[in-house]
């Protein structure tokens, strides 16, 4: 392994964790220093809905496919976020594989996971690039942001891929490529809008906790 | 372009704006990916495929834009990279008012739909808000506004007309009943149930104040009708405005506190229910020590405890039921309406989507005082207007009176054939009367009521013209037909009617001038006059003259019973009228 794979796999990626957490800080606190608002009313609403049962069913809500009519009526987008969600995570957990625990990698079902996760994410990134320059609506609101975001990603996905074998046989190329990626990765990622699950937290709870308190959340659906 | 060279508008809505946010709402603000699955959530989009300006991320990137370049340093730092724009100009402005005015109802269906819960009607009223607090709003909007400021509810209902309605509901009701004390209780202290109503009960449909009044008797209720503070509307949750939205929660609960109710019943109404039971106290900051309940609620109680009857034979048309966003979305009353229902109608059918996933009436957000867009709005039913069609119902029942309009403007533009009532009326017509030696349903209005009656009609929609003398002289009237202002007046000096019905905007002169005309004759300004428009935001030409206001004022669509129900009154409370009276 040549220094400067080393370092990316190292050194870079503590520096970029680094300046990732503290961007990931600063955001939060920024947030904070909002003042939540406040419900005075009384609850409402049958016995089955509290602002807790509201904000459970709320964080829930993204492993329930079937509580959305935008998610129920839409599988196969639905199931494209799982795929590319599932990448995310077999990308980001190699990138602490390969320099902290290669010997996991000996297993060739955990690479044929991480490369079939990995691998079609990158196939969904393909799909959404072309969606989202294609369809009317997404592409009416797509910033410059949301079509880097999504480019990075599915390159990030096929270096991934690449480099799940973490072989160095024919050359260090797409390991490198793949860890600057990662690095460059968790830089970019609290200024744009990738940073979304650090809000999702947020967002949710309070719609949930809000809607839960009036006796919408848990939503009743009669079919 | 600098701060300098901003408008002075824009740097205030943009000032405003850091006053107005909160967690819920930055975090909303931050948070959507523009992944796009909220876009077919909304009905505007559905009934204009292929436009996205209607989608809802899009239409919350309208705001966004300018959040991310003042308050997000995402937008600061890289504005192009991020989509952050400010506003610099009126233009904007408006730009942004025909956004967050003319193109959302504020419904929250696309809220319930989004995965990373980005509730966009949340900050979409509060981009109303702050288009408000600069006077950048739609007519209809400024003038509701100040009739809830000034006379204390949206309709500009005065004192007198509102008891004299009540007064007029509660004979009604003791000579159905044959009951002295069958009436309306007013300002009675320590009552169990203090009882809030919409001023579109008053103005448009009394019979739903007499149903209401004949529950509470029937089931021997200790009940009472305040005489100020009665409104349960709030135009504060349409309009953006918290601070109205605060005084108008807190001049009804204080009227409560002051006659020691120990619970506050609110009519059927949407938005009255969810501003008065849910939104109020945070708007007024104000705590309070009351119950509140929907009166969907208190009647459903009632038949549950025995204590009132009903048969439910009595309503076998086939009906549906349309959730109100604000009950639904927002509060959480879907089931007991439903429970009602079934309980009071033999052939209740579902409509679908229903609950919170169903379609707005398409007149909610205060769309229905916003005459600009009414193309635009009635486009949007289209969908609305399926899904009724879908039933195979012939009657709708809501729980909401802005419901009530939309609907009914629905299903008059799509032809479907369809009545809109509401829950009220269908469990007063169910209610079963223990002493059946009197009269049992309510009197019709008979052919003969207008019988001798002469009315001139001034309209110049010749379809509406025969519309509404159709419907008088099918029920005794006589009626002149007037097509334009000097036909009007001609007439009117000619015929001496007994009441003359005039439209606002007509082609030769506007309807205001001939108010005036009519106040300004000595033998002509005896004759009642009721204002029939569809453009309600322009009652403020007649308003603002120096002349005794109108008898009468209705918005189109009317009804027939809603117009009957009008002239009826009109023609009986006229002749007491004092000279002279001004709104204060």
């Amino acid at each position: 392994m040549s220094n400067l794979l080393h370092f990316s796999e190292t050194t870079l990626q503590e520096v970029a964790l680094g300046i990732m957490a503290i961007v990931y800080i600063t955001r939060l606190t920024w947030l904070m220093r909002f003042k939540a608002g406040k419900e005075r009313q009384a609850a409402t609403g049958l016995g089955d809905t509290t602002p807790r049962k509201g904000f459970i069913y709320s964080w829930a809500n993204v492993a329930m496919p079937w509580g959305m009519e935008s998610t129920r009526t839409k599988m196969f987008l639905y199931s494209q976020f799982v795929v590319f969600h599932l990448g995310v995570v077999a990308a980001i957990a190699l990138s602490f594989i390969i320099p902290y625990a290669p010997q996991l990698l000996d297993s060739s079902t955990l690479v044929l996971v991480l490369q079939i996760a990995t691998g079609a994410a990158c196939l969904v990134g393909v799909i959404r690039i072309i969606r989202r320059m294609t369809d009317t609506y997404v592409k009416a609101i797509s910033t410059p942001d949301d079509h880097f975001s999504l480019w990075l990603l599915t390159v990030w996905f096929a270096f991934a891929f690449l480099a799940v074998p973490n072989s160095t046989a024919g050359g260090e190329w797409h390991l490198l490529t793949y860890f600057i990626l990662t690095a460059f990765f968790l830089i970019y990622v609290p200024f744009s809008k990738i940073s979304h699950y650090l809000y999702y937290p947020f967002t949710r709870y309070y719609l949930g906790k809000s809607l839960g308190r009036r006796g919408v959340f848990p939503l009743r659906r009669v079919n | 372009m600098s701060k300098e060279k901003r408008s002075h508008k824009a740097q205030k809505v943009i000032e405003r704006m850091g006053k107005k946010l909160n967690r819920q709402v930055v975090g909303s603000l931050v948070a959507c990916v523009h992944c796009g699955n909220c876009t077919d959530s909304c009905h505007y989009v559905l009934a204009n495929p292929g436009d996205p300006t209607y989608a809802p991320a899009y239409k919350a990137d309208r705001i966004r834009k300018f959040f991310k370049a003042h308050y997000d340093w995402t937008g600061r730092v890289f504005p192009a990279w991020v989509g952050a724009k400010s506003l610099y100009t009126d233009e904007d402005l408006e730009e942004l008012k025909d956004t967050v005015f003319g193109k959302c109802t504020n419904c929250r269906r696309c809220t319930i739909n989004c995965p990373m819960g980005v509730d966009y009607a949340t900050f979409n009223r509060m981009a109303r808000g702050l288009l408000v607090s600069v006077g950048v709003m739609p007519e209809g909007v400024a003038v509701v506004s100040k009739d809830q400021w000034e006379i204390g509810n949206q309709m500009g209902v005065l004192k007198e007309d509102y008891l004299d309605t009540l007064e007029w509901m509660s004979e009604e009701l003791q000579g159905e009943l044959e009951d002295p004390n069958a009436g309306i209780p007013i300002d009675k202290e320590d009552a169990d149930i203090v009882y809030s109503i919409n001023p579109r009960e008053v103005k448009y449909d009394p019979r739903t104040i007499a149903d209401a009044a004949k529950i509470f008797h029937q089931a021997g209720a200790n009940w009472t009708m305040p005489s100020e503070g009665w409104d349960m509307t709030n135009f504060g949750l349409f309009s953006g405005d918290d601070d109205l939205g605060g005084a108008v929660a807190r001049r009804l609960y204080e009227k409560v506190s002051e006659l020691r109710g120990k619970k506050l019943v609110i009519s059927e109404c949407g938005h009255g229910y969810r501003s008065t039971r849910c939104e109020g106290q945070n708007w007024a900051q104000w705590d309070i020590d009351f119950v509140m309940e929907s009166s969907v609620i208190t009647m459903l109680n009632y038949i549950k405890e025995g204590r009132i009857k009903v048969d439910k034979t009595r309503n076998t048309t086939p009906v549906t039921f349309h959730d109100s966003c604000n009950n639904a979305r927002s509060c959480g009353l879907t089931e007991e309406p439903r429970e009602l229902l079934k309980l009071v109608c033999t052939d209740f059918r579902e409509m679908y989507p229903n609950r919170a996933e169903n379609y707005c009436c398409t007149g909610g957000g205060g769309a229905m005082s916003m005459s600009e867009y009414t193309p635009r709005r009635l486009k949007s039913a289209k969908i609305k207007a399926d899904q009724l069609a879908a039933t195979g119902a012939k009657i709708v029942v809501t729980s909401c009176h802005n419901c009530v309009d939309g609907l009914a403007d629905c299903i008059k533009h799509y032809k479907l054939g369809m009545e809109v009532t509401q829950l009220v009326n269908l469990v007063a017509n169910a209610l079963v009367i223990e002493k059946k030696v009197t009269v049992p349903v309510a009197e019709p209005i008979a052919a003969s009521d207008l019988q001798g009656r002469r009315i001139l009609v001034t309209d110049d929609e010749p379809d509406f013209v025969t519309f509404v003398s159709t419907v008088l002289e099918d029920n005794g009237a006589t009626v002149f037909r007037a097509y334009n202002a000097a036909e009007a007046m001609e007439i009117a000096r000619r015929e001496k009617p007994d009441l003359i019905t005039l439209d606002i905007s007509m082609p030769d002169k506007d309807g205001s001038e001939v108010f005036a005309d009519i106040r300004e004759d000595d033998i002509l300004k005896r004759i009642p006059v009721c204002i029939i428009t569809g453009q309600p935001e322009l009652r403020k030409l007649i308003y603002d003259k120096p002349h005794r206001p109108p008898e009468g004022f209705v918005s189109k669509p009317v009804t027939e019973d809603g117009l009957l129900l009008n002239v009826k009154k009109l023609l009986k409370v006229a002749h007491h009228q004092p000279e002279g009276v001004r709104k204060q």
